[in-house]
């Protein structure tokens, strides 16, 4: 419910003809470039949230579905890293349920500020596609509190935008609908 | 290219250069998180994505990576542009560390057309080296793709690959040997009984074809993917080929690395004529007619 409000509050903050969505104009970017990384931030902190071993498993588990609803069906996690540049594939909810399970006694995920957001592009059938570009540092604690792995990983993260169109008390809104999709995820040297 | 430089940059305007990009991070100050103190310098003067690259080359956005309002005089300013252009260069390659830079900043920052990047302006191509396994082998093949307007957007096509082992099956050949091997003009007449001398030697089937025929390698690639004796295995490094720019031909590559030089950079320049340009796009567009473009 609480997405589906978000959702109308952006259709009337950006609601224009469905015209107007061919070209996007930069101030209709930049809001939509907003909506994008909502969706970014929320899936930020639900990492940090399931990679955290405080969190109970249950909360954990709750925690994969809210985030498995950002993405499209069939989204990919690839991930890569300096000493193995061979990618591995796994899907979201695959991957969340690795991190949730990862074998250290503590886990830090800690973001960068930096976000950078790719222009929109479109692909043949008028879906909007971008990326977005995260940073993330990850450290993994022994028993005694050392420190035993650390890594800056770059998340390339794709977002699909799509306009959409919904009856409200018998009127059409239209609203832009964000979903996140496959992610790259690679680990940086700096 | 021009003859002078006018604005070459000084060592004090490059020193410059740099701390316009790290100025970023002192926007953002260094932040503490738990025990650490992540310092974001690197990652703001990483040229993280392609669509970065073509924006920091038009002098699209701000240094925090901000896009500019077309109405905003810092949109494509050439002043602007001839600081941020040599950031965009691998500073650690002798290839593209050369004066021959100075010359392409200079012929970007002049007035006149073509000069900046455009997504859908064709012309630039992606090369994907790749692993594959090939009849249980496993193989290196570099794929090539373009960018393709379809309906109401655009997409990636493959365009043409190359497999040294696809080379191998149509070798030029000595003309003296080629000229042992044709049907001759009256072979019709005979209801071409002796066509099956074309067929006894494989090897040089293709003498047989006309002069005009050539081998088509993406079709090679498909028939051993259709047939599954090829199987994709991975993606090991990606580079882009740039033709886009008027008289210059450059490549992109991603550099990962420590420092403020890192991401998508220019790591070859070569100066080339448009004239001379459709020589090389075959090999990215085969189809292409030498008078295009």
């Amino acid at each position: 419910m609480k997405h589906i409000i978000i959702i109308i509050i952006a259709a009337l903050a950006l609601t224009t003809s469905v015209k107007a969505q061919d070209e996007l104009s930069p101030e209709r970017k930049q809001a939509i470039d907003s909506l994008a990384l909502e969706k970014v931030r929320d899936l930020s902190k639900y990492v940090s949230i399931i990679g955290n071993k405080n969190t109970p498993w249950s909360e954990a588990n709750r925690v994969i579905d809210r985030a498995e609803e950002l993405f499209m069906a069939g989204a990919e996690i690839g991930v890569s890293s300096l000493a193995r540049t061979d990618i591995f594939y796994y899907k979201v909810r695959t991957y969340f349920e690795r991190l949730m399970r990862l074998n250290y006694d503590r886990v830090e995920i800690e973001w960068y500020k930096i976000e950078y957001v790719s222009d929109l592009q479109r692909q043949p059938d008028g879906t909007y596609v971008g990326v977005i570009t995260i940073f993330q540092r990850f450290s993994g604690y022994d028993q005694e509190g050392g420190l035993v792995y650390q890594d800056t990983t770059k998340k390339d993260i794709t977002v699909y935008v799509k306009r959409k169109e919904t009856q409200i008390g018998g009127r059409m809104i239209g609203f832009w609908d964000v979903l996140l999709g496959d992610i790259r995820v690679k680990e940086t040297s700096s | 290219m021009k003859n002078k430089i006018a604005h070459a940059p000084t060592i004090t305007t490059i020193l410059l250069l740099v701390a316009m990009l790290c100025l970023a991070a002192r926007g953002y100050p260094q932040r503490s998180l738990g025990a650490f103190e992540l310092d974001e310098t690197e990652l703001y003067a990483m040229t993280k994505q392609v669509s970065q690259f073509f924006s920091r080359f038009n002098n699209e956005e701000d240094q925090f990576g901000k896009k500019y309002h077309p109405q905003n005089p810092e949109f494509r300013n050439p002043e602007k542009r001839r600081i941020i252009l040599p950031l965009l260069f691998d500073n650690e390659n002798k290839r593209t560390s050369g004066t021959l830079k100075d010359f392409f900043v200079e012929d970007l920052v002049g007035k006149g057309k073509g000069n900046y990047l455009e997504f859908l302006g064709g012309r630039w191509y992606s090369e994907v080296a790749a692993t594959f396994l090939h009849q249980g082998r496993e193989v290196n093949i570099i794929l090539f793709l373009m960018i393709e307007k379809e309906n109401l957007g655009s997409k990636w096509v493959l365009t043409n690959v190359y497999y040294p082992e696809f080379n191998k099956l149509f070798p030029k050949g000595e003309l003296a040997e080629r000229e042992k091997h044709f049907l001759h003009p009256m072979s019709h007449e005979l209801d071409f009984m002796n066509i099956y001398k074309a067929f006894n030697h494989a090897q040089v089937i293709d003498f047989y074809a006309s002069k005009e025929f050539q081998p088509d390698y993406l079709t090679l690639f498909f028939a051993e993917i259709k047939a599954g004796r090829m199987k994709f295995k991975s993606v090991d490094h990606l580079k882009f080929h740039i033709f886009q720019i008027r008289d210059w031909y450059f490549e992109v590559s991603y550099l990962n690395r420590k420092g403020t030089n890192t991401g998508w950079l220019i790591t070859n320049l070569v100066y080339m004529t448009d004239k001379e340009k459709p020589a090389f796009i075959k090999l990215y567009e085969p189809w292409l007619r030498l008078d295009q473009h």
